[in-house]
C-alpha cells in the first residue's frame, strides 16, 4: 500500500451543488485524498490582497489564499484540484488565474474542473488518475531522451500502434486497425520489429498506453503501463522538439478528445472527453465513407472546399451525418462537405474543450486525425495560429511509451 | 415573536442579538440542520444532494450556476417565511454558506422585494459604533414586537 | 448511493462563545456541566457547544448568559459536535464557517460595549448608524478649492 497522494482542493460551490461526495470518491478510487489547506483569517486577508484579483465571493477569496499558501510552501500537497461552478464567470476567472499561478510558480500538478449538479465521480476519475500519476511519477516524466533499445505500444480504440526506438531515434513503426486487442498488439509489434531489424528479446524495455494498456501490458510484461494523457504529452513535445517551456497538445481521437496544456513536457492542465461522437475522428471516418473516398483523401479534399458553403451545426453524429447527406442532395460539392465536416469537428473541440485549458503556443496536433490536413487547417483557423504536426504524429502514444520506458533500463 | 432573516445568515452577532431581544433568527444553521437530520441518500458533507440545486430552480433559472441554486434552496424558503430582515452590508468575510457573492446579491434583493421591515447596517468598527449598532438593532426588534 | 441515517435527530446544537476579560471558556464549561442535565456539553477554544432538546438547550443558555450577559454570544449550529464531516482533523483545514466566526469575534468587543451601554444610556440619545449607501463623492467646488490650494 502506497501513501495516498494528498490533493489540495480549492473550490467554490461543490458542497452546495451536491457533488463534493463525487470529488472525494474519485480521489479515493485512485488512492488519493482530498484536503483543504489550513490557513487563518489573517492569511486570507493578506494573501487575497497580495494576489490582486479583487473578486467578491468570499469562497473564491479563500481559494486564492489557499493557493498562495500552497505555492509559498506553507502548506504541503502533492497535487491541486480546482473546482468551481459551471457558468460562473467570476469563478471561471479565478479558476484560470489560480491554475496559471500555481503552474508558473510551483511544481504542483493542477487539474481544474467546472462542475454542475450532474457531475459524477466517473467523470472526474481519469482526471484524478492523471493528477496522481503526475504527482507520483514526476521523476520518470522528466526524461527527455530515449536511451537503449525500447518499444512503445499504443492500444487505442480505433487503431493499435507500435514504435521501436534506439538511442533517441525511431527505427521501426507498426500500425493496424484494432480488432482483437492482443492479436492487433502482437501484429503491430512484429511490424515494428521487422522494420527496425531487431528481435523481440533484444528489447531492453517496453511501455504500453491507450485503452488496452493493462491487458497488453500484462501479457507482454511491460515495464511501464501508463494512461495516455501523460504519455501523449511527452511524445508530442519530444517529436515537436519543444521539451522546454509551454505548449498545447490536441489529440482528436477515435472515441474521445484530449486537450493538454503542457509545461516542460509535463501536463499541467487538461480536458478529456467529448460531448458526442460528432466531435471525434469517427465522424470524419463516416464522412469519408459517405463521400466515397478513403479517409486519407478526406483532408486534401477538404482543403479544396469552403466549409461556410454547407450548413453543419449539429453536435450529434447522427444529425451531423444527416446535414451532410442533405447538403450533397442539395448539390453541394464533395470538397465543401469535407471541409464542413472538418470545421464542425474542430469547432466542437474548440467550443467544448479548448475553453478549459490555456492555449499556449506552439499548438501541437497529434494522433491519427492530425494527418487529416483539412482538420488541422480548420483548427488553425479557429485558434488563429499555425498548428504544428510533428513527424510520426499518429504514433504519439507509442513514441511517448518507448521514450518513458527507457527510464527503466537502468533499474534492470 | 417575529422571524427575522439575518444577513449574513451565518452571523454570530446577529443570531445572538435577535434571540437576545426576544425574536427568532432565521439562519443558515437551521437549514443545514434540517438537511443533516433528514434521512435520505448519503451526500456528505452537508447532505445537500444534486436534487437541491434543482429545488433552487424556484429562485434562479437553470442557466444560473448549480452552487447558487443549491444555496438558494437553503435560503429561499427562509426568506419567504421571514417577518423582517437585518442586513449587514460589509460582510466580506462570511464563507461557506455565504461564500458566493452572486447568491448573496440575490438573497438581499429577495429580502427587500418582500416588503417586510428591513434594517440595514455596517459592522461596528469602534465602541461608539458598537453602541449605535446595538441600539439600532434593539429598537428595530422592539418595533417588530409592537407591530406583531 | 448508500442510505443516509441521521444521528441526533430532533436535537438542537448551539455554539456559546465567550469573549470576556472576566471569564474564560473553562469557567463557562464548569457552570455548564453543573446544569447540563441530559444535554451534551462540548468544550472548544472559544466556549462551548451544547446539544440536546430545544427546551433543555434554551434553559442552559439562559442560565449561562447570566454569568456575563454582555460577553456571551449564542448561535445555532447545523452539525452535532465532533461530526467527522466538519471536523478539522478530517478536512485538513478549518471548515469555511470558522473564518466567519474568526472575523466577527475580532470586532465583538464593540458589540459588548454597545450592550453594556444600552441600559445606562437612553436609547433615544444614541444616534442610529446611517444606512449603508453609496459613498459620498467630494463636492466639485471643494475639489476645486483643494486643487487651487496646491498651486505653487
Amino acid at each position: 500500500m502506497t501513501t495516498p497522494v494528498r490533493i489540495a482542493q480549492l473550490s467554490c460551490g461543490p458542497e452546495y451543488s451536491g457533488v463534493q461526495k463525487e470529488i472525494d470518491e474519485a480521489a479515493k478510487a485512485v488512492d488519493a485524498e482530498i484536503f483543504y489547506p489550513d490557513i487563518s483569517l489573517a492569511d486570507i486577508k493578506r494573501d487575497f490582497n497580495a494576489f490582486g484579483l479583487d473578486v467578491r465571493s468570499p469562497d473564491l477569496k479563500l481559494a486564492i489564499a489557499r493557493a498562495k499558501a500552497l505555492v509559498e510552501g506553507r502548506v504541503e500537497a502533492d497535487a491541486v484540484f480546482i473546482a468551481t461552478c459551471f457558468r460562473c464567470a467570476e469563478a471561471a476567472i479565478v479558476r484560470n488565474e489560480l491554475r496559471r499561478y500555481i503552474h508558473e510558480n510551483s511544481k504542483l500538478p493542477v487539474v481544474s474542473y467546472s462542475f454542475t449538479e450532474r457531475t459524477t465521480a466517473g467523470t472526474l476519475l481519469t482526471r484524478m488518475e492523471a493528477l496522481t500519476t503526475i504527482a507520483r511519477r514526476r521523476a520518470l516524466l522528466a526524461r527527455e531522451t530515449q536511451v537503449g533499445l525500447t518499444l512503445g505500444l499504443d492500444s487505442g480504440s480505433s487503431t493499435t500502434k507500435a514504435v521501436v526506438m534506439r538511442d533517441n531515434k525511431i527505427i521501426g513503426t507498426g500500425w493496424l486497425p484494432t480488432t482483437d486487442v492482443l492479436e492487433s498488439a502482437n501484429a503491430v509489434i512484429q511490424l515494428a520489429l521487422d522494420m527496425a531489424g531487431v528481435k523481440r528479446e533484444e528489447l531492453q524495455a517496453v511501455g504500453t498506453t491507450g485503452y488496452g494498456r493493462f491487458l497488453v501490458g500484462e501479457k507482454i510484461k511491460a515495464d511501464l503501463i501508463q494512461e495516455e494523457l501523460t504519455v501523449n504529452s511527452k511524445g508530442a513535445v519530444f517529436l515537436a522538439d519543444c521539451q522546454h517551456g509551454p505548449s498545447t497538445v490536441i489529440d482528436i481521437g477515435g472515441m474521445d478528445n484530449k486537450a493538454i496544456s503542457v509545461q516542460d513536457g509535463i501536463p499541467g492542465t487538461f480536458t478529456m472527453g467529448g460531448i458526442c461522437a460528432g466531435a471525434s475522428g469517427r465522424f470524419l471516418e463516416m464522412t469519408a465513407k459517405r463521400l466515397g473516398v478513403d479517409i486519407t483523401e478526406l483532408g486534401p479534399l477538404a482543403l479544396r472546399g469552403m466549409s461556410a458553403q454547407v450548413a453543419m451545426n449539429s453536435y450529434c453524429i447522427v444529425f451531423g451525418t444527416q446535414s451532410l447527406v442533405n447538403a450533397l442532395a442539395a448539390g453541394s460539392s464533395k470538397e465543401d462537405v469535407a471541409a464542413a465536416a472538418c470545421h464542425s469537428v474542430a469547432e466542437q473541440v474548440f467550443e467544448q474543450q479548448l475553453q478549459e485549458v490555456d492555449i499556449r503556443e506552439p499548438v501541437i496536433m497529434v494522433g491519427g486525425t492530425s494527418l487529416i490536413k483539412g482538420l488541422v487547417f480548420a483548427m488553425g483557423e479557429l485558434l488563429q495560429t499555425e498548428i504544428v504536426v510533428p513527424p510520426y504524429s499518429q504514433y504519439i502514444g507509442a513514441v511517448g511509451s518507448a521514450l518513458l520506458s527507457s527510464g527503466f533500463i537502468m533499474e534492470k | 415573536m417575529a422571524k427575522v432573516f439575518i444577513y449574513p445568515a451565518t452571523s454570530l452577532i446577529l443570531s445572538d442579538l435577535v434571540a437576545r431581544f426576544g425574536h427568532t433568527p432565521l439562519s443558515a444553521a437551521q437549514s443545514i440542520r434540517e438537511h443533516i437530520q433528514t434521512a435520505g441518500l448519503e451526500s456528505p458533507p452537508l447532505q445537500i444532494s444534486p436534487e437541491d440545486p434543482k429545488k433552487g430552480l424556484k429562485y434562479a433559472a437553470v442557466e444560473v450556476p448549480s452552487g447558487v441554486r443549491g444555496r438558494m434552496s437553503l435560503y429561499g424558503p427562509m426568506i419567504e417565511d421571514a417577518d423582517a430582515g437585518i442586513i449587514i452590508h460589509d460582510a466580506d468575510f462570511a464563507f461557506g454558506c455565504m461564500g458566493c457573492a452572486r447568491t448573496n446579491e440575490l438573497i438581499i434583493f429577495l429580502v427587500k422585494k418582500r416588503n417586510i421591515p428591513v434594517l440595514e447596517l455596517n459592522y461596528p468598527k469602534n465602541d461608539e459604533e458598537g453602541a449605535e449598532f446595538v441600539a439600532a438593532i434593539r429598537d428595530f426588534l422592539v418595533g417588530l414586537g409592537r407591530e406583531k | 448511493m448508500s442510505e443516509y441515517i441521521p444521528r441526533y435527530q430532533g436535537s438542537v446544537t448551539k455554539y456559546i462563545f465567550v469573549e470576556s476579560p472576566e471569564m474564560t471558556p473553562q469557567d463557562l464549561a464548569v457552570r455548564a456541566y453543573e446544569i447540563s442535565g441530559g444535554s451534551m456539553i462540548k468544550e472548544t477554544c472559544f466556549g462551548l457547544q451544547v446539544t440536546g432538546t430545544a427546551e433543555d438547550v434554551e434553559k442552559i443558555i439562559e442560565a449561562l448568559r447570566l454569568l456575563d450577559p454582555d460577553h456571551i454570544f449564542v448561535k445555532d449550529r447545523g452539525f452535532p459536535p465532533g461530526d467527522p464531516r466538519r471536523c478539522r482533523a478530517n478536512l485538513g483545514g478549518a471548515r469555511p464557517g470558522f473564518f466567519g466566526h474568526e472575523f466577527e469575534i475580532s470586532l465583538i468587543r464593540h458589540v459588548s460595549h454597545g450592550l453594556h451601554k444600552l441600559p445606562e444610556r437612553d436609547t433615544q440619545s444614541i444616534s442610529h448608524p446611517p444606512s449603508p449607501g453609496p459613498e459620498e463623492k467630494l463636492n466639485i467646488s471643494k475639489l476645486k478649492m483643494l486643487i487651487d490650494a496646491q498651486e505653487p
